[in-house]
């Protein structure tokens, strides 16, 4: 251990140490680095992988999952650990919305509908747990409940509405060059960071997750919080459910837990973001920022993968390995700075 | 016991150094004990205390200078090794397992007892240790939990004399503790001593360490002083020894106030768990102090005024209105702030800025429409940092990096910021240095001068005697009597909350 260390802090300039000493252990910095070093040579070393066109693929697949990521931000960072539903309420939100515009209703409507789900199964979820409900336990109830409307009401069929239609813009649009799904996680992504600073509730939210005693005894009671945040995670999964649903013009219950991106299962991807981006997992520290970064970088990876010709396997791992990297990294930086006390 | 001015030490340590990175936490140290004596070893937080009692238990061997004991060189590179040659350690948090009997828990290491032994044989061999302690009057074969938290400190050191040490060390063994098991303890520290035991006495309790210590060895800034004999000291000294410092006055002057209406009255209210209803009115400007054990109920009435605490039923009239708040914000709406005893439970956000913390019951007033105007928020928390000597230039620092004197003043201070009227603080110095005391109980006064009432609960018998205007006791959950600032007296306050009823005379 103390040889890996001394080994992180030779490869260290003082800069960064001087920075480290403040924030991490050398060893933390190490591992970083060791990471960060394989990925440049990825990205030198793999044919395509630095053009316009490929770079602009790695956003719009970042954008989907980085919205939701977002989303569970706000849960996480309040000290109300995972929504172990974020797939589901998805898949429930892209039935509502596709069966919406398949009976006509417009896109408008079918919107507003499906946020309405949105936010009656985030509201549910975070009664449930505001008044002392465990998260996994909650959120794995509502994940089974919410799933299983889904296929009811679709028969586990695709419903799928006629191109043209009035959602298209949405999916597959592009302004000024950038498809508008990225736009939209760009201007989620800063609208996000921007109440998470500058608002009394995002002060709250930090508050209550780092600790939920001092909070109530200050005022800030985390059920509110808990039904506020369920409800923008949820709004999130409903919002992404209706872009996808507008790219494919169609929508079926499974979408999100095996034809999505590159592990197949939106929620552990979604969570990875969350942690790949480095927030805690027991709330108070972190930044919706963090997870659009880990959202990116998530996509970096698996986009260099797929370049390389690796299948959905060795993708998989790649996800579960950052994320238990990401934990271990974590714990260990936060066992840096209380030795600093 | 008298021990012999010559005797040679059991235990002593010289030149000691140790640092951590940059920070130099002992430098130089001398300390010694003799065979039978009882040595005291005080300092501010930070002076170094903790750093010598790992060394000397072997908790920490990266230390520089001699270490001899029984007459040889040591040095320990694990407690387990400590133990072995005969130093034990009784930490501040206790290591019983709860679901085990005294018995068990006694002979849970193993050593002095058959590898296969009954309940019976093992609470028979227990006997004697608890003897040894002053516990007589339990059984060996009840668990460990229904035992009161100063029984089972007992317990522990009976678990540690087991082992037959020659040095015992004991790291604060009544900060949590009431009177009457503080006073068990001291009568036990005093028994071994007699036996022939050395014993390592830490505290932060002056008043104690005066009772029972021969001599008395004072760490400042990670240096050691001469050890002194307890005799030759006085409370004020041993605190100039303690700060490099004249300490002025502990505690701010009072003043009997001419108090014509109560700003707050307390009526028929009844916390979860008190034994009946209590009432009582607090003016402006005063300092009242309620007075119990631990168990009397005084915390559970602050919390309760405060809404973090369940109540049976009661009202509390303020500002015009009759009330019981349901909650910490229906009490903090209407300028009530309150201070539990444990500020790393729900006193502080130890992970956030400091700056954070001191503005957190009050963000209403930082913020416009919902924004958090940074201006504000930082104008406010400056303030109160000034206010309260928290060092304004690290009000960007997590407050966890604070020391428990600073923490505290973040604690009490950021009910400041909802200018209140009435604050509520329980044990408003557990865990602080004395030096850090003397400021707290300024700014205590401070507030109150401001026209705040101040209401505070404490079993520490110095800070409750010279702190408040005047004294409310109680006993188990019932209010005893009350003293206004001419009848306070230690003696008195002591006698209604350790046996109100006579009962040793009935």
């Amino acid at each position: 251990m103390e040889a890996i260390m001394r080994l992180g802090r030779t490869f260290v300039p003082p800069w960064l140490e001087r920075w480290t000493e403040k924030h991490s252990s050398p060893l933390v910095v190490f591992l970083v680095a060791l990471f960060l070093a394989v990925f440049l040579y990825g990205i030198v070393t793999t044919d395509n992988f630095l053009n316009l066109f490929n770079l602009k693929t790695i956003i719009r697949d970042a954008a989907l999952v980085g919205i939701m990521g977002i989303g569970l931000t706000f849960v996480t960072l309040s000290g109300n650990f995972f929504l172990l539903s974020m797939k589901e309420t998805a898949a429930l939100c892209i039935i509502a919305f596709a069966m919406g515009m398949s009976n006509g209703w417009g896109f408008e409507l079918s919107l507003l509908a499906t946020m309405g789900v949105a936010v009656g199964a985030g509201v549910l979820q975070g009664l449930l747990i505001g008044l002392g409900g465990n998260p996994i336990v909650v959120t794995l109830g509502a994940a089974g409940v919410f799933i299983g409307i889904a296929s009811w009401w679709s028969d586990n069929l695709v419903v799928s509405f006629r191109r043209p239609n009035d959602a298209e813009w949405l999916g597959t649009g592009s302004f000024l060059g950038l498809p508008n799904i990225t736009i939209a996680f760009i201007l989620i992504a800063v609208l996000a960071e921007v109440v998470l600073r500058y608002t009394r509730f995002g002060r709250q939210v930090y508050l209550i997750g780092a600790n939920r005693a001092a909070g109530k005894a200050t005022g800030h009671e985390n059920l509110p919080m808990a039904i506020k945040v369920c409800t923008i995670a949820s709004v999130c999964s409903g919002f992404v459910a209706v872009a996808f649903a507008a790219q494919i013009s169609s929508a079926q219950a499974n979408y999100f837990s095996s034809e999505f991106g590159s592990s197949g299962d939106m929620t552990i991807l979604v969570i990875a973001t969350v942690m790949v981006g480095g927030n805690s997992i027991m709330g108070g520290y972190g930044s919706t920022l963090r997870t659009s970064l880990g959202a990116v970088f998530i996509a970096v990876i698996d986009n260099m993968m797929v370049l390389r010709g690796f299948n959905s396997g060795p993708r998989v791992l790649a996800v579960g390995l950052m994320i238990v990297f990401s934990i271990i990294v974590f714990s260990l930086a936060q066992k840096g700075s209380r030795a600093q006390e | 016991m008298e021990v012999p001015p010559t005797a040679e030490p059991i235990l002593s340590l010289s030149g000691i150094s140790r640092s951590f990175g940059a920070i130099q936490a002992l430098s130089d140290v001398r300390f010694e004990v003799r065979p039978g004596e009882i040595m005291g070893l005080v300092g501010e937080n930070g002076a170094g205390k903790s750093t010598l009692v790992k060394i000397v238990g072997g908790f920490d061997d990266g230390y520089t200078g001699t270490y001899e004991f029984s007459g040889s060189s040591v040095r320990f590179h694990s407690p387990g090794a400590a133990e072995l040659a005969g130093i034990a350690i009784a930490q501040q948090e206790l290591s019983l397992i709860p679901a085990m009997t005294v018995a068990e828990n006694i002979f849970l290491a193993g050593h002095n007892v058959r590898t296969i032994a009954t309940k019976r044989t093992l609470a028979g061999q227990a006997r004697r240790y608890l003897d040894e302690v002053g516990l007589s009057d339990i059984d060996p074969s009840s668990r460990v939990d229904r035992l009161s938290v100063g029984e089972q400190h007992l317990v522990e050191v009976a678990r540690l004399i087991a082992h037959d040490p020659k040095v015992l060390i004991l790291d604060e063994p009544t900060a949590a503790l009431g009177e009457s098991d503080s006073l068990r303890i001291i009568d036990m520290v005093k028994r071994l001593a007699k036996a022939g035991k050395s014993i390592i006495y830490v505290s932060h309790r002056l008043d104690e360490i005066f009772k029972i210590t021969d001599r008395i060895t004072v760490l400042r800034d990670g240096q050691s002083q001469p050890p002194r004999q307890a005799k030759e000291l006085d409370v004020n000294s041993l605190v100039e020894m303690m700060l490099g410092r004249k300490l002025e006055n502990m505690f701010p002057d009072r003043k009997a106030g001419e108090r014509r209406r109560p700003l707050m009255s307390v009526r028929n209210l009844w916390p979860d768990g008190a034994l009946e209803p209590v009432d009582f009115d607090v003016f402006g400007g005063e300092i009242l102090g309620l007075a119990g054990q631990l168990g009397s109920g005084t915390g559970e009435i602050l919390a309760a005024i405060a809404g973090a605490h369940k109540t049976r039923s009661g009202t509390v009239e303020f500002a015009g209105e009759s009330f019981l708040p349901k909650n910490p914000r229906a009490a903090i709406r209407r300028k009530i702030g309150y201070c539990s005893d444990d500020r790393k439970y729900d006193g502080l956000f130890l992970g956030r800025p400091i700056r954070e913390n001191l503005v957190s019951p009050a963000l209403e007033t930082v913020s416009r429409f919902g924004w958090i105007a940074g201006n504000a928020e930082r104008k406010k928390a400056r303030e109160i940092a000034e206010k309260f000597t928290v060092d304004v230039s690290r009000l960007r620092a997590e407050a966890g990096v604070l020391s428990g004197g600073n923490q505290q003043k973040v604690a009490l201070g950021k009910w400041l910021a909802i200018s209140p009227k009435v604050i509520l603080v329980n044990e408003p110095t557990r865990g602080v240095d004395v030096g850090a005391k003397a400021e707290i109980y300024r700014k205590m006064r401070d507030l109150a001068d401001d026209g705040a009432a101040i209401i505070f609960a404490s079993t520490d018998m110095q800070e409750i005697t010279y702190l408040p205007d005047r004294v409310i006791t109680y006993y188990r959950g019932m209010q005893i009597g009350e003293f206004d600032l001419a009848s306070i007296s230690t003696a008195g306050i002591l006698k209604q909350i350790t046996d109100p009823f006579d009962e040793t005379n009935l």
